[in-house]
């Protein structure tokens, strides 16, 4: 071990090999490589959008088709009812709906990893009051609370991310508190303590790490939560009606009528992507919660 | 009432309506009023809250539609040619003075309870409306000018005015039972919706209603013009349309209106349903904030300053292009923007001149922009000369979907102008509205025969007292040659010359640029053939159903043979739960997978 000259600890060394562990275990899960595969492919699509589909696909003004088309050969999956080709628009609402997902989703996690940990490492009142705060969270409906935030506040896309950022953090909060006390009840933390460290060094460097694992996993396994409720708030005409997203499109589908007159091509495709994608990060969020399980000493 | 906003600026209760949208989830279709056996039930799907079903105080067009229903006015209007033709009272006459009106009362009209009514009751719906503040608040605009109303004998109604009054035949205002309504004290805090049957002289009596969903109306036997056919009119709330449509193909509902294109046609290729599109009787504008103001000069509110310039506003309006929101947006099922009045009040609809029209013209619009000194760097947004942004806020009903396209179209053809546009859709924009807060915002007029009221609400008058008061103004207007005209229409008796001088207003009202008509949408609806035989439009040739200028569709309507035999209440909205579905299922399909993960997970330790 010739590192163990240099003045560095060990530990960035042993980093490369966690991961080639890591992914080893991962492609041991089919279900995770199939989660994996159509997270890739929808994120490709998302970010070559202004490749795939025009920019003025959005437009109302001087859409190419009539409105309502069924499938065809010029519009592969119909048309919406301004005439905007359904196709397009959907590569388009895959930006949003990813965007307002990992964001929304690592919001959530943040306020959660932040309130679990101090709430873990101080204890006493200072973490009864916390918990109970999270506690009040956790009983209220997310998404009704998520409704009336989007309700009072101003319709746009940030809206609706800290409308679910800000109601979906308790599950979080109350994971990393628990694994916070576990771990700070191992000893080398109160040899930390004694050699001198501080609140803040144990909290960033000792307990964070080892709560680093739960926290991915949540938030993979979030951004689908965030995905589905996004599409939702959409859908009840709650989120911004500028932006095309896969919830705002199922929304305008029903606001034209798709649904009474057998327009299905305007419901289908929306509802099967946000599906698929919600269906996808679930995938890697539970492998992935099952690679780095602490109790299997991966990462320890 | 002369007109009634049509899209509700008043639309309930803050969140209510993302309440009423999760109900789409799970549609509890209302429980709807039980209706017996046998009966032959007219069931009309209606989406509008009601405000009030106080005649005193409702202003909305389903309050006002149950009140036609259920109180005789003093005038009707044929449903052929719209002219005025006697209800309450059978003759009227003016003095020579302009000054002193007379209508004779007819003798074969009873209430409810089988009391016969009277000019005593005229009179004393006037005269509470005069002497009450609170009484006026929906209708006030008619009795303003009233000097005093009396009723010498039970068949005779005399009203004197303080200045003539050209709409003395066309008093839109319910007559109410005076020994039911003189026990009443406070009017702004009756609502009229406790006991049933309500006393009332209509063709239907209300016997039920339950907010926001059922209003439960029957025939009025003793009616002197001949009882309805139906054993019962039973307007039913469906929040959402296409609820409301699926509910009309089961057979719930008989008649649905307000139908977007998409689903008038799909039900026109429908079995035993007809649609009938027909010119409505309202306009669709955008509405310019002009810089609200109190009448005590106080001004209020945060409207853009950029608005106050006349040319920024034209150049606005200069980038719409009317023809592209009928024939893209309507998808037809409307008729161009032109003046303030729409086209079917043919005596009064106004065109703009060549000369002074704001027609589509992008280049011109630019033009103006940099001639008021806003100008852009490359494809920015526009700034003023004091660094301002012309960023517009743009107020729409949240539950519209025209206002949502249209917005979206505008969003579009002002940023190529520069201009910036956010659009703030609200379940409920009175607030803001009243308030002052907003830039531009959608507004629609139901518009009666006589036109008086809706010029009213542009006039100086009109403005609230104080800026924290409620004024019957619509969008802050106060232009002293508009006024001059309105009050010249008004003490006009020829109805030629009066009509010239409201195509005047309008022309004034256009020219100002503060309220832009952008379409008349057509009264898109439809109704089940196998429940109702016959019915008659207004005007009787191609005209529409819902929102009559007087009752005559619900009063004329029969009733197939065979509806209402057999039982046929179905839970709708299956097909509603569809979308909600999508959705659900994506969570359910995540939850499983994810519990089968979790236990595989398990296994594994």
């Amino acid at each position: 071990m010739t590192e163990s000259a240099l003045p560095r600890s060990p530990a960035p060394a042993r980093r490369p090999g966690a991961a080639v562990r890591f992914w080893h275990s991962y492609r041991a899960h089919r279900a995770g490589l199939l989660g994996l595969g159509a997270l890739t492919l929808i994120a490709a699509v998302a970010l070559l959008a202004p490749l795939l589909a025009d920019e003025d696909v959005r437009k109302v003004t001087g859409a190419p088709g009539d409105p309502l088309e069924p499938p065809s050969a010029a519009f592969w999956l119909g048309t919406d009812q301004f005439g905007r080709p359904l196709l397009g628009l959907l590569v388009w609402g895959a930006r949003i709906s990813l965007t307002v997902g990992l964001l929304a989703a690592g919001m959530s996690v943040a306020i959660g990893a932040l309130v679990g940990i101090a709430a873990g490492h101080y204890g006493g009142w200072f973490a009864t009051v916390l918990m109970r705060v999270t506690d009040w969270f956790l009983v209220m409906p997310t998404l009704v609370l998520a409704i009336v935030l989007a309700t009072v506040m101003s319709r746009s896309v940030w809206t609706v991310i800290i409308a679910i950022g800000v109601t979906s953090w308790p599950t979080t909060a109350r994971l990393v508190r628990a694994q916070t006390v576990a771990v700070e009840s191992r000893p080398y933390i109160e040899r930390a303590k004694a050699l001198g460290g501080g609140h803040r060094h144990i909290m960033s460097r000792h307990v964070l790490p080892n709560v680093m694992p739960l926290v991915l996993a949540q938030t993979t396994l979030g951004i689908s939560a965030a995905i589905l409720t996004e599409a939702t708030l959409a859908f009840l005409g709650l989120g911004d009606p500028m932006v095309v997203s896969w919830g705002g499109m199922l929304q305008e589908a029903r606001e034209a009528g798709a649904v009474s007159s057998g327009h299905w091509w305007c419901l289908a495709p929306p509802g099967l992507a946000i599906a698929v994608v919600a269906l996808a990060f679930t995938l890697c969020g539970r492998t992935i919660e099952t690679v780095l399980d602490p109790r299997r000493g991966v990462d320890r | 009432m002369v007109a009634e906003p049509s899209e509700s600026r008043a639309r309930a209760r803050p969140w209510m309506c993302a309440v009423a949208a999760l109900l789409v989830l799970a549609p509890a279709a209302p429980s709807a009023a039980p209706s017996g056996g046998g009966r032959q039930v007219l069931t009309v799907a209606v989406s509008q809250s009601v405000d009030s079903l106080s005649p005193f105080l409702a202003k909305r067009l389903v309050s006002t539609t149950v009140h036609r229903l259920a109180y005789e006015y003093l005038t009707n209007y044929d449903p052929g040619d719209g002219r005025v033709i006697p209800g309450l009272a059978t003759a009227w006459k003016s003095s020579p003075s302009k000054l002193t009106w007379t209508y004779t009362i007819r003798e074969n009209s009873r209430w409810s309870d089988g009391r016969r009514a009277t000019a005593d009751d005229a009179a004393w719906t006037f005269n509470r409306m005069m002497s009450d503040e609170k009484a006026a608040a929906a209708n006030g605009s008619f009795t303003a000018n009233f000097r005093e109303v009396t009723a010498p004998d039970p068949r005779t109604l005399v009203v004197e005015l303080k200045k003539p009054q050209a709409n003395m035949v066309a008093l839109d205002i319910p007559i109410v039972p005076r020994h039911v309504w003189e026990r009443i004290g406070d009017l702004s805090a009756f609502n009229n919706d406790r006991h049933f049957p309500i006393v009332g002289n209509g063709p239907f009596v209300i016997t039920g209603f339950e907010v926001d969903q059922f209003i439960r109306l029957e025939p009025n036997k003793d009616f002197w013009r001949g009882a309805p056919a139906f054993d019962e009119l039973l307007l039913k709330f469906y929040k959402d349309g296409d609820a409301a449509v699926a509910a009309l193909r089961k057979g719930e509902v008989s008649f649905v209106q307000g139908l977007v294109p998409a689903q008038a046609a799909a039900l026109r290729r429908t079995a035993d349903i007809r649609v009938n599109d027909a010119p409505g009787r309202r306009f669709l504008a955008l509405a310019v904030n002009p810089g609200a103001r109190a009448r005590n000069g106080r001004a209020f509110g945060t409207g853009h300053r950029a608005l106050r310039d006349p040319a920024v506003r034209r150049a606005l309006f200069h980038a719409v292009d009317r023809r592209e929101i009928v024939e893209g947006l309507f998808q037809g099922h409307a008729t161009e923007g032109a003046g303030y009045i729409p086209p079917r009040f043919g005596a009064y609809f106004w065109r703009p001149e060549p000369h002074q029209e704001i027609a589509h013209d992008p280049a011109r619009a630019a033009a103006l922009l940099d001639g008021a000194g806003y100008r852009r760097k490359g494809d920015g947004v526009r700034t003023g000369k004091n660094g301002e942004p012309l960023a517009l806020r743009l107020l729409c009903h949240a539950a519209d979907p025209y206002d949502a396209h249209i917005g979206r179209y505008l969003h579009e053809v002002w940023r190529e102008l520069g201009v910036e546009t956010r659009m703030e859709c609200r379940d409920n924009v009175s607030d803001s509205w009243l308030k002052g807060d907003y830039d531009l915002a959608f507004d629609g007029w139901s518009v009666n025969p006589d036109p008086d009221f809706v010029l009213s609400i542009h006039t100086c008058a009109a403005l609230p007292a104080t800026p924290s008061g409620s004024g019957s103004t619509d969008n802050f207007i106060c232009d002293r040659r508009f006024d001059e005209l309105y009050a010249r229409q008004i003490a006009e008796y020829d109805p030629v010359k009066r009509a010239e001088v409201v195509k005047r207003m309008q022309s004034r009202l256009y020219d100002t640029g503060l309220m832009n008509v952008l379409a008349y949408p057509n009264a898109v609806e439809a109704y089940r053939t196998d429940h109702i035989e016959s019915i008659t439009t207004m005007p009787e040739d191609g005209g529409s159903l819902w929102g009559q200028d007087g009752y005559w569709s619900w009063w004329s309507a029969k009733p197939a043979d065979g509806h209402g035999r057999s039982g046929e209440a179905a839970s709708a909205t299956e097909v509603v739960v569809g979308i909600g579905a999508l959705i659900a299922a994506a969570a359910v399909l995540t939850g499983l997978v994810a519990l089968r993960r979790r236990a595989t997970a398990d296994d594994r330790e």
